[in-house]
């Protein structure tokens, strides 16, 4: 029966996030940001915890605590800086197609080894509708180029478009860019040349969830950005007084503050909601590209209103909900953006009669 | 976590599936052609009650102990009760509406009403002989959301209370056995000055019942009506004077907008549900689904009526934990009809001309779907709420 408490395991979960975020990463977000990287003791305070291996089976050494775990890991360490938590996650929603596609032997063999190397990266790389990069494959090696990724490295690089992904680590050339936003994790163009491919899987339905994962991955960060740009913009109206009040009680703002703690919640629900889809096995690509999608838009609701409410502030550097603004606008543009994701929806939608009934359908 | 629905709510809304599609939807498309409320003595009213519909959820005065006074009674099952909303809402919200039993009256009768009091009025609803309606007038014609500007007055005389004013838009209040009417014994007082009232039928001096005609929801009766010099009983004091010496009345009138506001909202979710199974429907029929405009519309609507039927159900789930759920139940009541609005506006543009002939379900379905946007508390009344509570914005 309905039930949104989290539990007890999951709840533990979070607030050890909101505990790491709180003092390894809040704190020091334009340190990082600046720096494009985090300092060793932070990656391997993050190591010790088992963030990395949440949804990895226990066989190998994972905790195997699945989607929603993922999710609310992912949600409280973007509130604290989402640059940082890619940066920390040497995996990243790399993971998925390994694991979807691959299975345990491609996490031992390409991502067990990754987790031993500091600092060591591992990217994912959209090359299917809506995707920028131009990469060709063939004769089993890569040859393109890949517009930005958020990583100054890469250990190893995957691939996944609708029909499957592909995996490489060597003839992988980084230039440095500046970076639009999630700059603490690194930003760099690629050049590929010639890389000879380590695996290569095709399965579509295999590929679709690893994007459905990847899509829910970074709908979580999106909730975490948006939610502390609310947060954060929130706590200032209270404090900022205009024409004799706190700027918070014209109403203008008012409303404004509980549309925002709206939309932070609504992209939270169907987050949680295509999570436990997930998990529980059921077809969840529809609700991931939901969630996706509802994510992007309602952070790109959030945060520039964010910056809004700290009026000229909000655009110096001095305070972070600008960043909160780029980072939620360069998150939106994952896996082909919100174009592709609703692409996805729109399709699958036509395939229902009661898209939404209480009961299965004709049932 | 889980959303999943447990057996016995899936076979409640199955009966109520089975319903919808043969009697709901019909009888509330027939009300919206010939525009005027399914009339109480309808058939259809008759077999509910046979089946087992129109009653209270009191248990009767054995299980009239305290606890279930102070919870008012939803602890426990309100998510299913949404549901069961919901899906009634689906198959017509203003049939749903029409449907004996004593309505928005229940809830202050069981938090504020003495046992005596419960017995009288929501005794004959435990086993109703007939169809019976109950109903609840709070709102006046210069007085919506802001309750505190009620002008209807209460002035003891003897053992009666003289009740006068003006009341609007209450739903099935013409063909009720009682009426909660909330009056002022003192209109400079606020809410402090708040007393509800159960005016039965045929009480002397309550009269001019005027169903209202309306964009939508033609099914059931909003009505409005009078108090000239009423004599209501002193017994009929709903909670007695002790209750009022003890906490203002309007406390209670808020109380019962808690437990209802995520009801309506999920309701908008099911006028709204309805309207995206029929665009989808026309679309297919029509072959619009190679356009990606539709679709993205459609997958709007899908996503954004999710959002809100989750809303809700977070709410409900809160106040059966016992939970304070006054942000949440706000937030859902604000984003819930906006959501559902869109999707019947949405379907209106793929019917196209069609949408335009006025004979369409979606195009009723757009007409009906703007009141909750507007009952229990407009969506910039719920904004105020939430505003309250995330911002500590002054009451004045």
């Amino acid at each position: 029966m309905i039930d949104f408490a989290l539990g007890d395991e999951l709840e533990l979960v979070r607030a050890t996030a909101r505990d790491f975020a709180t003092d390894q990463l809040r704190g020091a977000l334009r340190d990082h940001e600046s720096q494009r990287e985090l300092a060793a003791d932070v990656h391997q305070r993050f190591a010790e915890i088992g963030f990395a291996t949440l949804e990895w089976p226990e066989g190998l050494g994972g905790s195997d605590l699945g989607s929603l775990a993922r999710c609310v890991v992912a949600e409280e360490l973007a509130a604290g800086c989402p640059g940082a938590a890619l940066a920390l996650d040497p995996l990243g929603p790399a993971l998925y197609p390994l694991l979807e596609l691959g299975g345990s032997a491609a996490l031992q063999d390409f991502a067990l080894p990754l987790l031993t190397t500091p600092g060591a990266r591992a990217l994912l790389v959209w090359t299917g509708s809506g995707s920028r990069a131009r990469l060709e494959e063939s004769g089993g090696s890569v040859t393109g180029q890949v517009p930005w990724v958020p990583a100054d490295r890469v250990d190893l690089l995957v691939g996944l478009d609708e029909t499957g992904a592909w995996a490489i680590s060597e003839g992988i050339a980084t230039t440095r860019v500046r970076g639009a936003g999630l700059r603490a994790a690194g930003a760099s163009s690629l050049q590929i040349e010639n890389a000879p491919l380590r695996a290569h899987w095709r399965e579509p339905a295999a590929a679709a969830r690893a994007l459905a994962r990847a899509r829910l991955y970074s709908a979580a960060l999106l909730v975490g950005v948006m939610r502390e740009a609310a947060e954060f913009s929130r706590d200032y109206a209270q404090q900022r007084t205009a024409f004799g009040r706190p700027i918070a009680h014209h109403q203008a703002l008012a409303f404004l503050i509980a549309d925002m703690a709206a939309a932070v919640d609504s992209a939270r629900l169907l987050l949680w909601d295509a999570a436990l889809a997930l998990d529980a096995g059921e077809g969840a690509e529809e609700r991931c590209a939901g969630a996706f999608l509802e994510a992007s838009e309602q952070a790109l609701f959030v945060t520039p209103n964010a910056l809004q409410i700290l009026g000229g502030h909000g655009f110096m550097q001095d305070y972070p909900v600008e960043k909160s603004m780029r980072e939620a606008r360069t998150l939106s543009l994952s896996w082909g953006g919100v174009d592709a994701a609703r692409e996805c929806g729109g399709r699958e939608i036509l395939e229902h009669t009661q898209p939404l009934a209480l009961l299965a359908e004709g049932g | 976590m889980d959303l999943s629905l447990d057996a016995p709510l899936r076979e409640r809304l199955a009966g109520i599936r089975a319903l919808g599609a043969g009697q709901i939807r019909p009888l509330g498309l027939e009300a919206d052609r010939l525009g005027r409320p399914t009339p109480p003595d309808h058939d259809f009213f008759k077999l509910l009650v046979e089946r087992g519909q129109g009653r209270t959820r009191w248990k009767g005065e054995e299980a009239d102990d305290s606890k279930v006074r102070e919870a008012g009674a939803q602890v426990g099952d309100s998510r299913s009760f949404l549901c069961v909303s919901e899906e009634m809402s689906y198959w017509d919200r203003g049939v749903a509406v029409s449907f004996p039993g004593p309505g928005l009256g229940e809830p202050p009768l069981l938090s504020m009403g003495t046992p005596e009091q419960r017995r009288r009025f929501l005794g004959p609803f435990l086993e109703p002989d007939r169809p019976r309606w109950g109903s609840f007038a709070m709102t006046e014609p210069s007085a919506g959301s802001d309750v505190a500007g009620i002008r209807a007055t209460a002035r003891k005389q003897g053992d009666h209370w003289i009740l006068d004013g003006d009341k609007s838009f209450a739903a099935n209040a013409s063909r009720a056995d009682w009426i909660v009417v909330w009056a002022s014994v003192d209109t400079k007082l606020g809410r402090e000055g708040h007393r509800a009232f159960v005016v039965e039928r045929g009480t002397d001096g309550l009269g001019d019942f005027s169903v209202e005609r309306k964009m939508g929801l033609k099914a059931y009766e909003s009505t409005s009506f009078t108090l000239r010099e009423c004599r209501v009983p002193a017994a009929n004091l709903l909670g007695g004077e002790a209750h009022y010496a003890q906490r203002a009345g309007f406390k209670g009138a808020m109380r019962s907008f808690n437990a209802t506001r995520p009801m309506v909202a999920v309701m908008a979710v099911g006028i709204g549900r309805a309207a995206l199974d029929e665009s989808l429907a026309f679309a297919r029929e029509h072959d619009l689904g190679d356009d990606p405009r539709v679709r993205d519309r459609l997958e709007r609507c899908r996503r954004k009526l999710r959002a809100a039927r989750l809303l809700c159900w977070r709410a409900a789930w809160l106040a059966d934990h016992g939970q304070p759920n006054i942000l949440e139940a706000s937030m859902s009541k604000a984003v819930a009809p906006v959501a559902a609005l869109e999707a019947a506006s949405l379907g209106m543009e793929l019917l196209g001309e069609v949408g335009a002939r006025g004979d369409h379900l979606i195009e009723k379905l757009f007409r009906d779907v703007k009141a909750m946007d507007i009952v229990e508390g407009t969506g910039q009344i719920q904004r105020i709420l939430m505003a309250r509570h995330l911002v500590g914005l002054p009451r004045d």
